[in-house]
């Protein structure tokens, strides 16, 4: 009989500033903020210690001091298991990855019930030293890396000829800041909650161009722990689970860039990896009723959005410029505030935006619920989407 | 195709690694001579230049010519940069569709008279570096 992965419990901290720096008297200690989560993720999900046989980290940070995180971690919590422990990386699709990596352990009957989890800190490090680190995770580093080119950069650039080829305006961009600030508004989980303006948004000083302060992610600090298991486990709890229905991964064989000119903003790894997700799901974009997607920066959520088949080519921005993408829309995104406002701690973003689809497919989500949502679909991601892996979730109740 | 060269009082602020077999690149480039690999089996060209083909895996590659010219197909200007570049901030950089069907990503050298703008046609050119030398592009009519 073929086993279904269900979420079935979720907890994190607020995204936000937590990581000390070296020279303060009291420290931050990564373990300290994981435990608890586990205990509450766990919790919530009601099932005991022993249930667990396996977790999946996301890769800590390089500033974390805590080496081998993930065995450390065993050893806090005295979590003897039989399945899987280990760390993962894969740049943005980390967390994604360990979603992914957790379901497969209980696919393939290690677990019954699994954790993905992982702290990320990096905000007391500077972001012009930190990105002395990332300048080099995209692209090539000595081909690309050499003339300056930053991570966004590349959004920047997609967003550029976004605008060229389908006459988008900044405040179509924009428009995805404000709403996806509104949505954070209603997060308890979110960084930055304060509502703003679109003439604030368009205002904001260049960070890459066209690209403003609003329409690119904040640094900050998060973790977050979720519990997998099979569907019979999930069902024998007799309380609302998330089911995965639907699982789609590509990687289009570029890195960053192709050199044989193709379509840089048609997303192609997230068009195929989305079919995949739906058929696999016998579902189509039509049937989704939110989407919590990974990106960075605001082009990114409209070239995704159409990338995924919710809106068609080149009207998505346009889309979210009318509200079709705001809470009470037809098809609402980033309904946790997005990786622009609810925040962006990288090796950890996906999982937020799990416990944000388990959250409103349990009914769960207060002032921000979409109303009767069935269907969600999250994207996980890395280099300029030039992989994408991409899941359909379904509540059931 | 030999590139006009600009030269810089400065070092490169993230200077390219270079291996025995990129070494032809980067010291052609400050001749002002611009070449990549070319796949004998295949006989597609590739950019950067790599030892093996990545469209057919042969690794009879040998160095061709490539043309100076292109298009600009996107850009951004730079205003948030990473600790050794945060004194050229803010600085352009892009992506140039070569009239050979090769795309590339670099610096951009801007000109007065000249906007960015996609579309724009550019040609590639060397910024020489008292340490040795980048590729990048500027608009040109």
């Amino acid at each position: 009989m073929t086993r279904n992965v269900a979420i079935i419990g979720t907890s994190a901290i607020p995204v936000g500033r937590h990581q000390t720096a070296d020279d303060a008297q009291l420290q931050v200690l990564e373990h300290e903020i994981m435990t608890r989560l586990v205990i509450e993720a766990v919790h919530d999900a009601g099932v005991e210690k022993k249930d667990i046989q396996s977790l999946v980290f996301t890769l800590p940070r390089p500033y974390t001091r805590q080496k081998y995180f993930h065995t450390f971690l065993m050893g806090q919590l005295r979590l003897a298991c039989r399945g899987n422990v280990m760390e993962v990386m894969g740049n943005g699709m980390t967390a994604a990855l360990a979603f992914d990596q957790a379901c497969n352990d209980i696919l393939l009957g290690r677990a019954n019930v699994a954790l993905a989890l992982g702290i990320n800190m990096e905000s007391a490090v500077p972001a012009a030293e930190h990105m002395m680190s990332s300048m080099r995770t995209t692209g090539d580093v000595d081909f690309h890396t050499s003339a300056g080119f930053t991570p966004i950069a590349w959004y920047a650039m997609d967003a550029m000829r976004y605008m060229h080829e389908h006459g988008a305006t900044r405040e179509h961009l924009g428009s995805v800041a404000v709403k996806n600030r509104f949505h954070a508004s209603l997060n308890p989980l979110a960084q930055y909650r304060k509502p703003v303006t679109l003439d604030e948004v368009v205002r904001q000083r260049p960070i890459v161009e066209p690209l403003g302060l609003y329409d690119v992610p904040p640094r900050g600090d998060g973790a977050a722990c979720l519990v997998l298991a099979s569907e019979d486990v999930a069902r024998s709890l007799g309380r609302p689970y998330v089911l995965v229905r639907g699982r789609g991964f590509c990687h289009d064989g570029t890195h960053q860039i192709s050199d044989v000119p193709n379509d840089m903003i048609a997303f192609e790894s997230a068009r195929q990896a989305a079919a995949t997700a739906y058929e696999q799901a016998g579902v189509t974009a039509k049937d989704i009723d939110l989407a919590e997607l990974y990106a960075p920066c605001t082009i990114v959520e409209v070239l995704v959005s159409e990338a995924v088949g919710l809106f068609e080519r080149g009207h998505g921005a346009a889309a979210a410029f009318d509200g079709e993408t705001r809470l009470g829309g037809r098809i609402p995104i980033s309904t946790s505030g997005g990786l622009t406002s609810r925040g962006h701690p990288a090796y950890v973003t996906s999982l937020y935006n799990y416990v944000e689809l388990a959250e409103q497919l349990r009914g769960r989500a207060g002032d921000r619920q979409v109303a009767n949502a069935r269907l969600g679909l999250a994207t996980g991601e890395l280099g300029n989407y030039n992989a994408a892996l991409i899941h359909v979730l379904e509540a059931k109740r | 195709m030999t590139l006009e060269i600009l030269r810089l009082d400065a070092d490169r602020a993230y200077p390219p690694r270079e291996s025995e077999f990129t070494k032809t690149f980067w010291s052609d480039l400050g001749q002002g001579r611009w070449r990549t690999t070319r796949c004998r089996a295949c006989e597609r060209q590739t950019f950067p230049p790599k030892p093996v083909c990545p469209h057919c895996w042969s690794a009879e590659v040998e160095w061709s010519d490539l043309g100076a010219r292109g298009t600009l197909y996107s850009f951004t200007r730079i205003h948030a940069a990473p600790a050794v570049f945060a004194p050229e901030a803010p600085y352009a950089c892009g992506i140039v569709d070569l009239d050979d069907g090769i795309r590339l990503a670099c610096r951009l050298v801007e000109r007065e008279d000249m906007p960015l703008a996609v579309g724009q046609a550019v040609e590639v050119m060397v910024l020489q570096y008292r340490d040795g030398p980048l590729f990048a592009a500027r608009p040109c009519a």
